[in-house]
């Protein structure tokens, strides 16, 4: 909500917004259908270039067929180039989320997209398992925009909505995945049709991600702003946002604990839903002798399930955030991820198709809420170092698609069935150390705020900063937004009396 | 008990569908046809362009009446063993109608056991035939299309007489002028736009 008061000179100044704003410009309503500047916006130039990237990463699978034919192929070589596609984002998000704290969302994300696009091109021209793992190697990289739809939903949207917008925004971009394993085949069939050959058709198919992906580059350039104020550089020029250095915001970000433990917790539960993406058509396709077209059909409902999924779990986080703050949305994300492992667990284990399918449906479901709600917490974690952050987290939902591919689905050591409930019990086991994460100011899973009158939320995002750079007034942004973030100690909080009068001058 | 009896007979009545159902099995076929084909033994033959002879009829040195049944002949390019190595999607399985091995058609021709001559034809390799080692398997159909009898240009072990087919690419020299110029233009494009910003922040100043 807008604080009155002492904003009123600077209001007259700042901009109007279609949107209600706090005192950081960021939106405090998420209205979906709406596309005002800069706020929804921005929310729409993101998941639609996100989804760009998505079905670009994920074209190849449903074409797999024939391209496997031309190529002469053999299975080593598809579940290599399949690893290869998940790996190059595991570090891609953390480069891109320092990208993003330097230079901004806009600039760091587009970049990547338009560097990525040659890559997807390239597919078009591939002649060999080598040049096929390359193409997929490198387009995967593209799947780091993750990092920096993260990172602008944030930057545009306040604490009380930040994890629907997050959730929303990355569901609908992971929707590609899903919506991939239709457009392939019916561009490839229509292109045949006109009277293409095969093993012609697939490459000029190859044609439509690479230009959706350059087009949704060039809209988030010439349409996106960074922040609701402006861009990054206008605004470093003018003195109204500091520019930071690389070095510091590598050490703050890598130096919380709870960066690394949500990148842990997110490889198993975004880790596994790229893990079933490349695994769960021939599953079904191999245990109940379906055609390989029935088969992608289920695939692809797994990836589309998304589209409510993700974002119902950032609504569930910012809802159950609105009684139980920070602590519940601890308690939300262990409950729905622990879930989700158990219900992999069951999937392994049912014999029949009908069942086997709702199963999936469900497990969907718990599985990429479970996302949704991690990207409900990231945002808290830290403010200096938020694109790091959320780059780590992103990351180590990469690497845990790597490693749970590589332990259970390389090669023939345990059936699909198995290394399905296997992975569900990693599920569980990595799931664990949230109750770990603890925010002195709000808690942890099993422990509240701490009783020093230190720890506030001002006392947690400032110990980012040094007494040279607060002299300097590089701190004022983390200010704004520790003051925002009171919310996160929950429904009580609203009880208590705002001390509207206390300025923050003993920070100054 | 009478639920068991039930049982039983539908377990036999659907045994004895099975056959219209493709439950034939390959090593239940006899090979009594003979097939040969054009290509040398090691030959690689080139997609959309070479052209491969094939002959086949019922073997001369067997009973007469062993073709009574025989409706039509299909002969069809099948992957050799080395091609099927890591890669399940050319599985040889017994069941004929799960088989995977011979996935190419090259012709369907309806068979009259009272002509004795050997049927042939030239046959151009399709551009969509991939590249891989093959031989030519052709089988023979009755009245309910199920398969009753075979023949192969190679042994039992698939190891003998094999050619190979080198395919099409599939590329054309448009197409990677294209891929290169839009991959040009992404990345020039992207540097167009940091100039624009920076020409655009340093006019603002």
């Amino acid at each position: 909500m807008e604080i009155k008061g002492k904003a009123t000179e600077k209001e007259s100044q700042s901009p109007k917004f279609t949107l209600p704003v706090d005192s950081e410009h960021k939106a405090t309503e998420f209205r979906l259908l709406s596309v005002a500047a800069p706020h929804m916006r921005a929310f729409h130039l993101s998941w639609v270039s996100f989804f760009a990237c998505f079905v670009s990463t994920f074209a190849a699978p449903p074409l797999l067929p024939i391209i496997r034919d031309n190529l002469n192929l053999t299975a080593t070589d598809i579940g290599n180039a399949g690893i290869a596609s998940v790996s190059g984002a595991a570090f891609a998000r953390i480069a891109l989320g320092t990208a993003c704290d330097l230079f901004g969302p806009r600039l760091a994300s587009a970049s990547l997209i338009l560097l990525t696009a040659p890559a997807v091109y390239f597919t078009s021209i591939a002649s060999s398992p080598t040049s096929f793992l390359l193409v997929r190697f490198f387009t995967g990289f593209s799947l780091a925009t993750f990092v920096s739809t993260q990172f602008w939903m944030s930057s545009m949207f306040s604490a009380r909505v930040v994890g629907t917008a997050n959730g929303a925004a990355a569901g609908w971009g992971n929707l590609g995945g899903g919506a991939t394993q239709l457009i392939m085949p019916l561009v490839f069939g229509l292109i045949r049709d006109i009277g293409a050959l095969k093993f012609t058709a697939w490459r000029i198919a190859f044609f439509i991600p690479a230009l959706f992906q350059t087009l949704s580059a060039f809209a988030v350039l010439i349409f996106g702003k960074d922040l609701p104020d402006g861009n990054f550089r206008p605004l470093q020029k003018a003195g109204a946002k500091p520019k930071d250095k690389l070095s510091n915001v590598f050490y703050h970000g890598i130096t919380n604990y709870r960066g690394w433990i949500l990148a842990l917790t997110y490889g198993y539960c975004f880790g596994v839903e790229l893990t079933v993406d490349n695994i769960i058509a021939e599953y079904f396709y191999d245990r109940f002798d379906l055609k390989l077209h029935t088969a992608g059909i289920i695939a692809a409902s797994f990836g589309l399930a998304n589209i409510v999924s993700r974002p119902a779990g950032g609504l569930i986080s910012d809802a159950v955030a609105k009684r139980f703050g920070m602590r519940g949305r601890l308690w939300a994300l262990w409950i729905v991820q622990t879930l989700g492992g158990v219900f992999c667990i069951i999937l392994g284990r049912v014999e029949s198709l009908g069942a086997s399918i709702l199963v999936m449906i469900v497990f969907s479901f718990f599985c990429q809420a479970a996302c949704g709600l991690t990207f409900g917490v990231v945002p808290f974690v830290s403010r200096r170092s938020l694109g790091l952050i959320s780059g780590m987290t992103g990351g180590g939902g990469n690497l845990g698609a790597v490693l749970t591919q590589l332990i259970f689905f390389k090669g023939s050591k345990y059936s699909k069935e198995r290394g399905i409930t296997l992975m569900g019990v990693m599920i569980i086991c990595c799931t664990f150390p949230i109750c770990f994460v603890y925010f002195p100011q709000w808690g942890g899973m099993f422990c509240g705020p701490s009783s020093k009158t230190v720890a506030t939320e001002e006392e947690y995002y400032l110990s980012e900063w040094n007494t040279e750079e607060k002299e300097k007034g590089l701190h004022q942004g983390s200010l704004k937004f520790a003051d925002n973030s009171r919310s996160e100690r929950g429904g009580r909080a609203d009880s208590e009396t705002r001390p509207a009068d206390e300025t923050p001058s003993a920070y100054v | 008990m009478a639920a068991r009896r039930l049982l039983l007979a539908s377990l036999v009545l659907s045994c004895s569908l099975l056959p219209c159902y493709g439950a034939v099995l390959f090593s239940s076929l006899q090979k009594t046809l003979a097939v040969t084909a054009s290509p040398t033994s090691g030959q690689v033959l080139k997609g959309g362009v070479d052209k491969i002879t094939v002959t086949w009829g019922l073997n001369q040195t067997l009973a007469a009446g062993t073709d009574s049944t025989y409706k039509t002949i299909k002969v069809k390019l099948c992957y050799a063993p080395l091609s099927q190595v890591d890669r399940a999607w050319r599985k040889t399985v017994d069941r004929i109608k799960k088989d995977r091995t011979c996935q190419h058609k090259i012709v369907a021709r309806p068979y009259n056991s009272a002509n004795k001559t050997f049927q042939s034809l030239e046959w151009t390799v399709q551009r969509d035939v991939p590249t891989a080692t093959y031989f030519i398997r052709a089988y023979a159909y009755n009245a309910d299309e199920s398969e009753v009898a075979y023949g192969q240009t190679t042994d039992a072990h698939k190891t003998t007489n094999l050619f190979q087919v080198e395919s099409i690419t599939g590329r054309h020299m448009t197409m990677d002028v294209c891929s290169i110029c839009f991959s040009v233009f992404s990345v020039v494009s992207l540097l167009v736009f940091f100039y624009i910003e920076k020409r655009k922040s340093k006019r603002s100043q």
